[in-house]
């Protein structure tokens, strides 16, 4: 009995290092699915307490699929508890920054962040009128009016992998620009 | 191509496909291999940085690409002189003429500049002053600036004012018999139909209604419903987001009549949609619904409530289904 348990807790502390050793990789992966760094931390935290919280380890076939599969399937709760709020909603909140739930009223923000982040914003918005015609319909289409690729597909009746190609280039072409 | 932009555009094709709803675990190993290329990680954190920004930003990104671009914008907004013309047309024009010469010329008003969307299209203003207004589909208003004061007229619509502090001239909405002072704040206007709606989502607004002795004063999270021509408001606490669910796309509801959600519905698309069968307009409604296209959004409301939808050659009925369990 002592070996079966030291056998799963050193499973354990197996997955628990090569957690620590992707954690960052993880995080990277995550947040280009939920559009958010700060979420994805989160998460990859959540990940860690259920591994820590696991009862017996088994041998693991490919643990880092596992990781993979853990966080996939903690991301799927999250995004089931906030049932359809997501994309827009976020962007609410975070863009105009007063939480006004209920009688919480936020100050408004100093005039220098706002004056800054007014700049900021018409930097983005001209980046994207200057990106070619094409490109920036794909852009447009998937990332501010949140069509899915195959969405976006169908509407500029291209394929999905043009529009993969478009995106990838908007964001490219967006990050030098902006960075 | 250059190392640098090779590995931009080698983040950016990872994190586009990373994003593809299909991803699996061979992504994400072929995507881990990927990050212990020299200059990938690095790389690959610039394009998500970017790409979150876009994500936060979306909307207010997409309202000022609605706007179109100054130089169009100032050719298509035409201006009305309403308040001069009825009063002292002749006078007016040539005052008009002597604004470039006279010295007081700032102090003869300005023409009335007219604001305008079509069924399902959004618009973001920035006024002069620093103010925000964002109106919502199917909306008419006009803005005036004068030495005492901001003006603003809602002749019909939505918009979300956000308004910048300026004590020396104050912001004064003009919304059928109402009128909204403003100091600095923002809340959501709505008039449709002969009925209005002030709801505040932060500072203070002060409502004056023809009629009504003093102007009422409303905090965030209130929410005043008049109806013009009638005597008397009403004022509630309500979730304030909830009313400028528009902004992001979403009509929000909460024990709703079907006749209201239709009368919003029928300000987005062409094609009506007409009630039909004793009181199927009092059916009541909550929840969420994603503007996105007409028929999908009737799909939903028929889904989601006891009613059927017939499509005919120019509208699209919903009718009450007559053996509703109760």
């Amino acid at each position: 009995m002592g070996d079966l348990l030291s056998v799963a807790d050193s499973d354990k502390a197996a997955l628990l290092g090569l957690y620590e050793e992707k954690r960052a990789n993880l995080v990277r992966f995550f947040a280009a699915r939920l559009g958010s760094r700060a979420e994805a931390e989160d998460l990859i935290q959540d990940l860690y307490l259920k591994i820590s919280g696991m009862e017996a380890v088994g041998p693991i076939d490919n643990p880092s699929a596992l990781l993979h599969r853990m966080g996939q399937n903690l991301m799927l709760d999250r995004l089931r508890s906030q049932k359809r709020s997501g994309t827009r909603d976020n962007d609410w909140r975070s863009v105009n920054t007063t939480s006004f739930a209920g009688q919480e009223v936020a100050d408004e923000p100093a005039a220098d962040e706002v004056v800054a982040g007014r700049q900021r914003l018409k930097a983005l918005v001209e980046a994207v009128e200057d990106l070619p015609e094409k490109t920036r319909q794909a852009f447009q289409l998937h990332k501010l009016d949140g069509h899915s690729h195959v969405e976006t597909a169908k509407r500029m009746g291209i394929s999905v992998s043009t529009v993969e190609k478009h995106i990838s280039s908007a964001l490219k072409t967006l990050t030098r620009r902006l960075r | 191509m250059s190392r640098s932009a090779q590995h931009l555009q080698e983040a950016a094709d990872w994190l586009t496909r990373l994003q593809r709803p299909e991803v699996d675990e061979t992504d994400w190993l072929a995507f881990d291999a990927w990050l212990n290329e020299p200059g990938a990680q690095e790389a690959y954190d610039a394009i998500q940085a970017v790409d979150e920004e876009i994500f936060q930003r979306g909307s207010a990104v997409r309202g000022e690409l609605a706007v179109p671009r100054r130089a169009v914008a100032a050719k298509r907004a035409f201006t009305i002189d309403w308040r001069w013309l009825g009063g002292l047309g002749a006078a007016a024009a040539a005052a008009a003429v002597a604004i470039v010469v006279a010295p007081w010329g700032e102090l003869l008003p300005q023409p009335d500049t007219l604001y305008t969307t079509g069924k399902g299209e959004n618009r973001a203003v920035q006024l002069a002053d620093g103010s925000h207004i964002d109106l919502n589909t199917d909306s008419h208003l006009s803005v005036r600036f004068d030495k005492e004061a901001r003006r603003v007229t809602v002749h019909d619509g939505q918009a979300l004012f956000d308004v910048a502090h300026d004590t020396a001239r104050p912001f004064l909405i003009t919304a059928g018999d109402e009128t909204v002072r403003v100091v600095g704040t923002k809340f959501d206007v709505r008039r449709r139909d002969g009925q209005l709606t002030v709801t505040v989502l932060r500072g203070l607004v002060e409502v004056s209604t023809d009629g009504e002795e003093s102007p009422v004063r409303l905090r965030p999270g209130q929410m005043l419903e008049h109806v013009e021509g009638a005597n008397g408001i009403v004022v509630r606490n309500v979730a304030a987001e909830d009313q400028v669910g528009w902004r992001s796309g979403r009509l929000v509801y909460r024990d709703q009549s079907l006749g209201r959600i239709v009368s919003d519905m029928n300000h987005y698309f062409e094609r009506p949609l007409r009630l039909e069968g004793e009181n199927t307009a009092n059916l009541k409604f909550s929840g969420v619904l994603i503007v996105d296209g007409q028929d999908a959004m009737v799909r939903r409301l028929t889904s989601l409530m006891p009613i059927s939808a017939t499509p005919t050659d120019d509208s699209i009925v919903l009718r009450g289904k007559a053996s509703t369990p109760n």
